[in-house]
């Protein structure tokens, strides 16, 4: 049971920070909000009383989105369902409408940031690994002196474990940025125990972008979820294939090695079983978002002869 | 290589037997036949969702000659109604459903006993259904408001009750010998799956149930039945994990105790075979557990015909199935290299 | 603290009021403005009974702190149609029977129109996705899809509203699809479960439960806790005043912990209290002094000579032997031309009703002590409850609120005992909800069992004979471990005529969570394996699955494996009606999917690909683009 002596909910950014900076130790930042409540319970948390929430849902700033000079800047209260129902996010982050299908359910992806996954550090979310894959920077603010003071860093390196970031005590994350991948094919692999409402045990993010000829790899961006205690971005494969011929038999090969970077601490035999399928998987869907026919049983054996 | 996607199918027979087990079951019922043509019943125990508020209203309908709506039910008030005990076993319908049916045969022949006195022909001649009674042979016909009215002018209330009783014997303590039920009923299910061979997650695409359940006296609730016994059996089959670490819980809530939700549901096509029970008023017998039974086999069989695995522990999570066929396939190559 | 100016719009009306500023939506809209559709049914956001509307988007009420609703506009399921209405999804909900135990219902209601509103055109793939983050566990969703394609044809237009009225009576009402006479009252959120019932001057019971799966009590005071403000009683089994004990078949289980805990969860001591977060208070502030003992956690350690003994009445630790002889099994084995081994495991099983345990005791005028729960077994619970409270018969009395699912779940009498003592000891109505992890800790689940399975055939699929020795862990309490065991027993072997069997079911005390009633009552766990096992034999004599049944199969007349002689016997109808409905296409078993002609088609789904409505998205852009 969730209690507390204090709600907030301010409107701008000046305002959050000036209360998120004077709210008594213990006081938490909420956006979507969705975690705080289930955590407050038994088996978890138990009974947690909070001196002050601060809700940063209204803070003008916080919301909406901008596109310019080849990336795309979210505001840290875009929930996971715009990534479904916005065309213009849907058409310059291909793989996370998939991505975000697959996240929670409908009413919690109302709610429920992007932003607010990536503070959360989970070992386990779904929106990370395509963010790493888009070179994503988070943004992040605090007052000094009276005055809004921001910095960014990349989102691979603000991620420093199981729930441990580098958000600072008096810092609020502003936004999100991303690379538009507009052209892009993406794809999203996940699998946990059911296919709603549910934790991956393993998921993909692949986008992949070809030559005019659709022959080539111009760029391939790929990033693996649920493998250990942070996402990893699959560089080393995204070279192997960028300006390479598009070959079954290559994205095989090239997804046979990320199986035994699994450094997770359980289900290690599971990962690994899981990842190289999925890597392959994940190429293979982004070419056929591209428009590519997908492989017959006949080439997936060929390609692993 | 496998290609990723592989089907099968498997099938799964099961039996049940019906109301308590080895032991005599009985329950009772009132029923009164009530101003305007409607009707009370009153009954110790009855619905827990399974529909059984609404089949006892058919059985009393059908009984009393009203229609389902004008059927009051008075029920589950230990200081109010006749016992009827618990809301388990397969027994709401063969032992409520038939204690209900002969407490309304009893109501409606002192109705009728004063109607034939009142038309003046014979008790057997008169019917009554959806609200109207009339007697056979002739052009004697007035509505159940009526009736009641007439019975009640005569200085008489038609009520009734009914007791029925299902006779089980206990069983032997060294052999086990014995009869269990009076009723028993069958059931058989096919499953068709489609198993991920890169992630081992199993989707069951097609469930195939035929049941015999004596008499469906609501087909839609039969079938309702049998959804949901398949999909609780789906769940242990493939999901559904209760989990202790040295007597504490690690499923402590349903974030980690996973139930199926709407993706996880197969095209289920429900086959009602009616094979009456000779032994009671409605020859109906009943389906709320048996329809789970063969689900979990039905699906272990298909993944085995589809993938050449056994899964002999339940449940078969993608983890479980994976590490199955990696072992098989194992076994294969160390074979094949052997050879 | 600091309360909480809200205002918003609930349901088209203005609403005005100062609340607690940690409040949930839920609770503000449940407890604060009576709107008791909206359920709660696991407080974690993954179930569905309490989504709402806030500003047209379908959120889960459970998740949001109500402040966040400040200023917007609010739509609950009562809310959806005029008092007396239903709207087209609720009629079709009522015309399909989508609607069982009702719990999920006003939930589903509101994701069934939420899904339509989204996209009027939704298609079946669109739908199912939509309605993802809304549990049912009675219905199978089957006539929940049908309700919702149903509504979206009706409100399209392209089929008559009519459509959603009664099927005509016909001839007769047996056999008729009547409409079920609760689901208005269901889709409508108008019915009320235990949980959503309150009487005046109504005390709020929690529980205190044991931390640990086996120990000694050594004492327990209560005197802090009952001097905190707004505390009405607490209670022990010190304030049982008869005989303390309930169970289905054996009264091994007091209402609150007696000398020892036995199980992680147990119930220890309960407080009544003016409110919820006074009653949590208090129960912080009982002292339990427990000595851990050795536990265990496994039926086979339990049936150890010397293992630690659980109760005292059986030194064994065996709650139910269960053995079962027909003809003489070795005799059949030494006949067999194969013999079949192999195990097989069940897990525990949560029932995972939507409705948590809820419940409220009171003393009436008469001094009938009385209880309103959906408790699935108010005669046996009445009769425990007299002896427990050394009360005539006829002062107890129980009444069956409407049940959010049972399943066997709500046969355990494990909580109304403490509404009636604490109801006893106050003269005030007393309520008690559990949370879902509560439930979840102290309710029985499904039996979990190992089976040991021999089975003798000749090469022509004749079974012989067959052995059937099945260890289950019963659990903490014996609840009802003996009746599971018997049945288990007596369904074993399954509906096959063989005239040697050896059947030995064993239920086993452990210090786990207790197993109990759970729909099938041994007779899954049990056939689970025969049906296994007989696929495995036919593949092993080169059999078509359906074949070695029928070879195998009791007819009109068979004698049980309990030598009971039957009457009419179905199997042979059932398994060509499945047969003949699935297309069977016959062959020995094998790995035969890859090359079956009989995949796919009618009767099947196509496999779930998450993102139906992103093509159909896309597609619908690319079409512009072009």
């Amino acid at each position: 049971m969730l209690t507390c002596d204090t709600y907030r909910l301010p409107t701008s950014l000046k305002e959050a920070l000036a209360l998120w900076a004077g709210a008594p130790e213990g006081s938490r930042l909420v956006a979507g909000a969705t975690d705080i409540l289930p955590w407050a319970r038994e088996g978890r948390a138990g009974d947690v009383h909070l001196p002050e929430m601060i809700d940063v849902s209204r803070v003008a700033e916080l919301c909406g989105y901008e596109i310019a000079d080849g990336r795309v800047r979210l505001g840290a209260n875009v929930a996971y369902q715009q990534f479904l129902t916005d065309p213009v996010l849907r058409s310059h982050l291909p793989c996370m409408p998939y991505c975000a299908v697959w996240f929670a359910d409908d009413q919690i992806r109302e709610q429920a940031t992007l932003a607010g996954n990536i503070v959360n550090a989970s070992p386990a979310a779904d929106g990370v690994p395509p963010v790493i894959a888009m070179n994503g920077d988070i943004e992040m603010a605090r007052l000094e002196g009276g005055e809004v003071v921001t910095r960014a860093m990349p989102v691979a390196e603000f991620i420093m474990g199981p729930g441990r970031t580098k958000l600072a005590g008096n810092e609020i994350v502003t936004a999100v940025t991303l690379d538009s991948m507009q052209g892009y094919g993406g794809s999203f692999q996940k699998v946990g125990q059911r296919r709603s409402l549910v934790i991956s045990a393993v998921c993909c993010a692949a986008l992949v972008k070809t030559d005019a000829s659709g022959e080539v790899f111009e760029d391939v961006r790929l990033a693996l979820g649920g493998v250990g205690p942070v996402p990893m971005r699959l560089t080393d494969i995204e070279d192997m294939l960028r300006g390479k011929r598009i070959d079954r038999k290559l994205i095989a090969e090239a997804s046979v090695g990320p199986a035994d970077r699994v450094a997770s601490r359980s289900r290690v035999a599971y990962r690994k079983a899981v990842v190289s399928g999925f890597v392959e998987a994940a190429i293979e869907d982004a070419l056929v978002e591209l428009g590519a026919p997908e492989p017959t049983p006949e080439q997936r054996e060929a390609a692993h002869v | 290589m496998m290609a990723r996607r592989m089907r099968g199918r498997g099938v799964a027979a099961s039996w049940y037997g019906i109301a308590r087990t080895a032991t005599i079951d009985r329950a009772g019922a009132w029923a009164e036949l009530d101003d305007g043509g409607t009707a009370k019943v009153v009954t110790g125990v009855t619905e827990i969702g399974e529909g059984i508020l609404t089949l006892l209203a058919q059985v009393a309908a059908e009984e009393l000659g009203v229609r389902p709506e004008d059927v009051t039910l008075g029920d589950n008030d230990t200081a109010r109604s006749p016992e009827a005990a618990h809301a388990g076993a397969t027994r709401q319908t063969y032992m409520i459903g038939n204690s209900v049916a002969l407490a309304c045969r009893d109501a409606r022949a002192k109705l009728f006993a004063e109607i034939a006195d009142h038309w003046d022909v014979a008790e057997d001649t008169l019917r009554a259904f959806n609200g109207e009674l009339w007697a056979e042979g002739s052009n004697l016909k007035m509505t159940m408001e009526e009736a009641v009215a007439v019975c009640k002018r005569r200085g008489v209330v038609p009520v009734g009750s009914g007791s029925f009783t299902a006779h089980g014997t206990g069983l032997d303590p060294v052999d086990g010998s014995g009869s269990p039920w009076q009723a028993y009923v069958f059931g058989t299910q096919v499953a068709e799956v489609e198993v991920d061979t890169i992630t081992g997650e199993v989707q069951v695409l097609g469930i195939w149930a035929a049941h015999d359940v004596g008499r469906a006296i609501n087909p839609r609730g039969v079938e309702g039945q049998i959804e949901g016994g398949v999909v609780q059996g789906l769940g242990q089959a493939l999901m559904e994990d209760y989990q202790l670490d040295k007597g504490h819980t690690t499923t402590h809530g349903f974030a980690k105790y996973i139930l199926p939700t709407s993706l996880d549901i197969p095209e289920i096509t429900s086959v009602i075979v009616e094979d009456r029970d000779p032994l009671s008023p409605l020859g109906a017998k009943g389906i709320g557990e048996p329809a789970l039974v063969p689900t979990a086999p039905a699906i272990m069989n298909a993944i085995h015909d589809a993938i050449g695995v056994r899964i002999t522990s339940l449940p078969a999570t993608p983890e479980k199935v994976l590490a199955a066929l990696k072992a098989k396939q194992q076994s294969e190559q160390q074979r094949q290299a052997a050879e | 603290m600091s309360d909480f100016e809200m205002e918003l719009e609930v349901n088209g009306r203005k609403v005005r009021r100062r609340i607690e500023p940690g409040q949930r939506l839920l609770d503000f809209l449940r407890d604060d403005l009576n709107l008791t559709g909206t359920k709660e049914g696991c407080g974690a956001g993954e179930c569905g009974t309490c989504s709402v509307f806030v500003d047209g988007k379908l959120v889960k009420s459970c998740l949001m702190p109500a402040a966040k609703a400040q200023g917007t506009k609010v739509e609950t399921v009562e809310g959806l149609a005029k008092p007396g209405e239903l709207t087209p999804v609720q009629r079709a909900f009522h015309k399909t029977g989508a609607s069982q135990c009702g719990y999920c219902i006003p939930g589903m209601v509101m994701a069934a129109t939420s899904a339509l509103r989204e996209n009027p055109d939704a298609g079946i793939d669109e739908i199912k996705e939509r309605l993802g983050g809304n549990i049912c566990r009675c219905t199978g969703y089957t006539k929940i899809f049908e309700a919702v394609e149903l509504a979206r044809e009706v409100i399209a237009g392209r089929l008559n509203p009519a459509t959603l009225e009664a099927d005509p009576a016909g001839e007769s009402f047996i056999g008729n699809n009547v409409r079920r006479l609760d689901a208005p009252s269901k889709v409508s959120g108008r019915l009320r479960y235990a949980g959503d019932m309150v009487m005046p001057d109504m005390l709020h019971m929690q529980v205190l439960r044991s931390p640990h799966a086996h120990a000694k009590i050594r004492s327990i005071d209560t005197s802090a806790a009952e001097a905190l403000d707004g505390v009405a009683c607490v209670i022990t089994c010190d304030d049982v005043p008869g005989e303390d004990g309930f169970g289905v078949f054996v009264h091994d289980q007091p209402v609150m912990a007696r000398g020892k805990v036995r199980h992680v969860g147990e119930a220890v001591a309960a407080v009544a209290a003016e409110d919820i977060a006074t009653a949590r208070k208090a129960l912080k502030l009982i002292r339990v002094d427990y000595e851990e003992l050795p536990g265990l956690f496994d039926p086979e350690d339990a049936m150890q000579p010397g293992a630690p003994v659980i109760h005292d009445y059986a030194p064994d630790n065996i709650v139910k032997h269960i053995p079962v002889r027909k003809g003489d099994v070795e005799k059949g084995f030494a006949e067999a031309d194969i013999i079949v081994e192999q195990t097989y495991e069940t897990q525990q099983v949560e029932h995972a009703y939507l409705e948590p345990e809820a419940g409220i005791a009171y003393v009436d005028a008469d001094d009938v002590v009385t209880v309103i729960s959906p408790s699935q077994n108010i005669t046996h619970h009445r009769h425990m409850l007299a002896h427990i409270i050394d009360r005539p018969i006829n002062k107890v009395r129980f009444i069956m609120s409407p049940v959010g699912g049972g399943f066997g779940g709500k046969e355990d009498m494990i909580y109304q005992g403490m509404l009636a003592l604490a109801a006893m000891k106050t003269h005030r109505p007393v309520k008690l909800v559990f949370t879902r992890e509560e439930s979840i800790i102290a309710s029985a689940k499904r039996h979990p069992s190992r089976v040991t399975y021999r089975m003798g055939l000749k090469k022509n699929g004749r079974i012989t004979a067959a052995s059937f020795r099945m260890i289950s862990d019963g659990g903490a309490y014996g609840m009802s471990t003996e009746g599971v065991m018997r049945k288990a027993a007596i369904l074993s072997c399954g509906p096959y005529d063989i005239p040697n069997v050896q059947i030995d079911t064993y239920g086993v005390y452990t210090n786990n969570t207790p197993s109990g009633a759970f729909r099938t009552f041994g007779g899954m766990q049990a056939q689970f394996a025969t049906e296994s096992h007989l696929d495995i034999c036919a593949e092993k004599l080169g059999l078509d699955p359906f074949e070695i049944r029928r070879i195998n199969m009791m007819r009109d007349g068979a004698v049980t494996h309990t030598q009971q002689k039957l009457g009419s016997v179905s199997l042979a109808r059932v398994l060509e009606a499945a047969e003949k409905a699935s297309r069977w296409e016959a062959g020995p078993v094998g790995q035969r999917g890859p090359v079956r002609g009989d995949l796919g088609g009618e009767g099947t789904r196509q496999p779930c690909t998450l993102g139906s409505r992103i093509k159909s998205a896309d597609g619908h852009n690319k079409e512009k683009v072009a």
